[in-house]
């Protein structure tokens, strides 16, 4: 495969359906080995529901890709499954990964339109769906919550507001990768900002922490708008899950929890400002 | 940036027009009397004015009728001075390909333009093909036009990155502005479109398509002016961020002349129900979620049949983007007014559907999910006769998944709907018999675009490539213009496709193709094609080559995950001064150490302003 390359001559007669998966898994296009893409390919995608190890390398190449792209969903989701036959000709029933390797941009469906299988739209359900679609859709959310969708530049960035503090933050949460990471950025961002608000000549003594975000023990708890639009409280979904449908988050007083929440929607919220 | 080559025929009125005054024809440059004349008319002499001057004026005059910009590009090439009368009457300006020229030359050319359609990057870069940050920038061309043309009306983007800063040089400079249309656009967010609201106060339209829009918190719905608007359109479907639904209800209440409203999915049930009865002139809906906001208690729902019922004048209805399904009978009343209808984003299943197409006599585009499965696609079939556009498209868009629709539906909808004119359609299986079923009951067809999801699938019944199917459409659909071709075809396919498709502009090919014949047939025939583009296919230098004659006439030509290398599409570049030939992806972008032949992906288009300058750097023009 690498000497095609580097010859610079490829004569299409050489090129098999080996080559073409391998060329779709080329995609992080910064590697030189074409076995190694598609093996690091594969350990990648074996990592976990669970914080893992490599999370940042998987971040970083991430960055490296185009965005949104459920390359790895497809693999992970062709793992358990039955694949497609491709019966008959003889060029496609050649290629010896029993696989076909995830491809960037295909089917050629605009990314807003991906999402129907898993999100909120089957509300009464549709009884022709597959026979395992309840099946289908779990495991969807569970791809979902591992692929994190970066920004257009790389990094994960959501607002961050805080009840008290006219201005606002973004954190980058493909840099955490747990609850108690995040709390502790927030603490971080916001606790001098909070001082000041209180008291114009407070000194860095008068700061006092942020604590107790994720319990409901401290002054403060953090929220989140989900991609629905949606009030929810941290903490509740494995972290990965969160990431995924996080949109942006939100520190209130916890007194006012039950009536900030209430109201269910995050549209009725807007509202009433 | 004439789209058209010279032999696009020209219209009747010009053809009439030149039969009353041949000489006009002939002249090639106004002669000096011109100018004398010029000079003489301001000393008041009885000397006429030069022929020519006269002719001038009565062209000025005729040319303003003249609309077509295929037409327009003729006129133009008739003569210097025709040249000069065409540009200064060309009020709507075309620009296929917004590197193909550069702003000055627009500003330069056209003096008096009101209106601007602009098209940035290619179509694969919806699916990800293309990095980040590529280029289309709608920057220069605003920052240019708001000098050139203070009077601009009408703006219309695609694919596109628009800044918030561009929207807001846009409101500040043209106070006579009505127009925005935004599609597949990026860059920008509620911030830019609260500026467009506030500031264009004469705004009729403001359309928001498929576009991804920054949520910046902004209440762009307030932003809107006070008193009665112009507003005529309003489409925010796309707009993914709640909107103040008071203010949108009081916008809706001072918009008389408002006929297009679409509205996005955080719009409940119970506040379009507020909606439709405040504008029941409405002839466009964008339904938002169809779904209500609280379970309804007995007796306190409103009756959404009757606000339907209301609505006389409704004929194309979308939206339903969270369908709470008991209520889509509400929609009934105006089924059988309905000329278009767009189910694609509900989760609609063949039971769910047959009620309400049954009665959709009149419908003529009809876009959905494929959970209506095949005896869905029969029900449009058996009513929906005056059909021209189908879009139907994958509930779960993955290469495996089941695939509820096949040839069954395809050739039901073929014989059912015998006027039929466009279709997309994705499915898991496909047959020979059911595209060429097609292709004789509808020869009507301009666009087919068949999407089998699984690469490489042959003939799910025979086992045989897809090529005899596709042959048959290019054969027998006369008047298809664009083509979009998957399965497993090999490079017969294209033979056909060369010799066959004479009027095809543009071709779409995935995971196609044994070699580069199949390219080759493609550029040495299809005499009208103007874009091509292809991934995945192992096509390589010699079908590259095979097209240098041409690619000057072209608007583009993609080729991804191809086997060209670098020094092939160098080779064409040095050969074409005229092309632009970009090439990105390729590894050594990353990896200054290894040089790499191999093109990841090659994008080729007509210039006239030579290679563009704020390429980013992964992108190497050649």
């Amino acid at each position: 495969m690498e000497g095609c390359h580097r010859n610079g001559e490829i004569a299409p007669k050489l090129l098999d359906l080996n080559l073409m998966i391998t060329q779709e898994s080329r995609r992080p296009w910064f590697h030189d080995d074409e076995n190694s893409v598609f093996n690091t390919e594969e350990r990648k995608l074996e990592l976990k529901l669970g914080p893992p190890g490599g999370e940042d390398e998987h971040a970083s190449s991430i960055i490296r890709h185009f965005k949104k792209e459920p390359k790895d969903k497809s693999i992970l989701s062709l793992a358990g499954k039955h694949f497609s036959s491709s019966p008959s000709s003889t060029k496609t029933t050649s290629h010896k990964r029993t696989a076909p390797g995830p491809v960037v941009g295909w089917p050629p469906v605009r990314s807003f339109r991906k999402n129907l299988a898993s999100g909120s739209s089957s509300k009464l359900g549709n009884d022709s769906t597959t026979s395992n679609g309840v099946a289908l859709k779990n495991q969807k959310c569970d791809d979902d919550a591992k692929i994190m969708e970066p920004m257009r530049q790389g990094g994960m960035f959501v607002k961050i507001n805080m009840y008290g503090v006219p201005i606002g933050r973004k954190v980058d949460l493909s840099v955490h990768d747990s609850y108690e990471q995040l709390s502790y950025t927030v603490d971080k961002l916001f606790r001098g900002l909070l001082a000041a608000q209180r008291d114009l000549s407070s000194s860095v003594e008068d700061e006092k922490p942020i604590t107790g975000l994720l319990d409901g023990n401290g002054e403060y708890t953090l929220t989140y708008e989900d991609n629905e639009g949606d009030k929810m409280l941290v903490g509740d979904v494995p972290w990965q899950m969160f990431v995924s449908s996080v949109k942006r988050l939100r520190v209130i007083k916890t007194s006012e929890i039950s009536s900030a929440l209430t109201y269910g929607n995050g549209k009725q919220e807007k509202m009433r400002r | 940036m004439t789209e058209e080559d010279s032999s696009a025929k020209m219209s009747e009125d010009v053809k009439r027009y030149l039969k009353l005054d041949p000489r006009s024809a002939a002249a090639s440059e106004p002669p000096p009397a011109a100018a004398l004349a010029n000079k003489s008319r301001n000393f008041k002499s009885f000397e006429p004015p030069c022929p020519d001057h006269v002719l001038e004026n009565v062209l000025e005059n005729v040319l303003q009728f003249l609309t077509s910009r295929c037409d327009r590009n003729a006129v133009s090439l008739v003569c210097k001075s025709w040249w000069r009368v065409e540009s200064q009457t060309r009020f709507e300006v075309f620009i296929g390909n917004c590197y193909s020229l550069s702003p000055a030359r627009l500003t330069h050319r056209f003096k008096r333009v009101r209106s601007l359609v602009l098209k940035g990057k290619p179509r694969f870069a919806d699916f990800n093909l293309m990095p980040p940050n590529w280029g289309a920038q709608f920057a220069p061309w605003v920052v240019a036009t708001a000098k050139a043309y203070p009077w601009l009306e009408k703006v219309h983007l695609k694919r596109m990155l628009v800044t918030d800063d561009d929207l807001a040089l846009l409101a500040d400079s043209f106070p006579g502005f009505k127009d925005l249309t935004l599609v597949c656009c990026e860059g920008f967010g509620t911030s830019g479109i609260a500026v467009v609201a506030n500031k264009c106060r004469q705004l009729r339209v403001l359309d928001l398509l498929e576009s991804e829009v920054t949520d910046d918190e902004v209440d762009w719905i307030s932003c809107f002016p006070a008193g009665e608007t112009h507003l005529e359109s309003l489409s925010f479907d796309c707009v993914e961020s709640p909107i103040n639904f008071k203010a949108l209800e009081g916008l809706v209440v001072r918009s008389p002349f408002l006929k297009k409203l679409r509205t996005n999915r955080f719009v409940s049930l119970e506040e379009l129900h507020r909606l439709m009865v405040r504008a029941p002139q409405l002839t466009s809906l964008g339904t938002g979620s169809f779904s209500p906001d609280n379970v309804p208690q007995g007796a306190q729902e409103p009756d959404y049949a009757a606000a339907f019922r209301a609505c006389k004048s409704i004929s194309c209805l979308s939206g339903f983007r969270e369908l709470t399904p008991e209520y889509l009978p509400a929609i009934s009343p105006v089924c059988a007014n309905l000329t278009s209808l767009n189910f694609s984003y509900a989760n609609i299943s063949p039971d769910m559907l047959k009620p309400i197409i049954r009665n959709c006599h009149n419908i003529r585009v009809f876009w959905a999910l494929d959970s209506i499965c095949d005896e869905g696609l029969q029900a449009v079939a058996a009513t929906c006769k005056e059909l021209r556009e189908l879009r139907v498209f994958p509930f779960d868009p993955r290469e495996d998944s089941e695939g509820p629709i096949s040839g069954v539906g395809l050739q039901a909808i073929s014989e059912g709907c015998r006027k039929l004119e466009s279709i997309l359609y994705f499915c898991q299986r496909m047959t020979n018999g059911a595209v060429t079923a097609m292709s004789e009951n509808c020869p009507q067809l301009t666009v087919f675009r068949l999407c089998i999801m699984g690469r490489h699938r042959p003939d799910h019944v025979t086992g045989k490539p897809m090529d005899d199917g596709f042959g048959a459409i290019v054969k027998n659909c006369k008047k298809l213009t664009r083509l979009a071709v998957s399965g497993l075809l090999t490079d017969e396919a294209f033979s056909y496709i060369g010799e066959y498709g004479k009027l095809i502009r543009t071709l779409s090919v995935a995971f196609a193709g044994n070699s580069d014949k199949a390219l080759r047939y493609v550029l040495e025939g299809c005499p009208k094609l103007q874009k091509l583009e292809i991934r995945d296919s192992p096509f390589g230098d010699a079908g590259l080559r095979s097209g240098m004659h041409r690619y000057c006439n072209m608007r583009f030509v993609w080729l991804s995950s191809c086997a060209l290398s670098r020094g092939c599409c160098r080779d064409v570049a040095h050969a074409l001064p005229n092309v632009v030939v970009e090439v990105f992806g390729s590894d050594d972008d990353y990896d200054d150490t290894v040089i790499v032949d191999y093109v990841e992906t090659m994008y080729l288009y007509r210039s006239l302003d030579g290679p563009r300058k704020d390429a980013p750097k992964f992108v190497t023009i050649l």
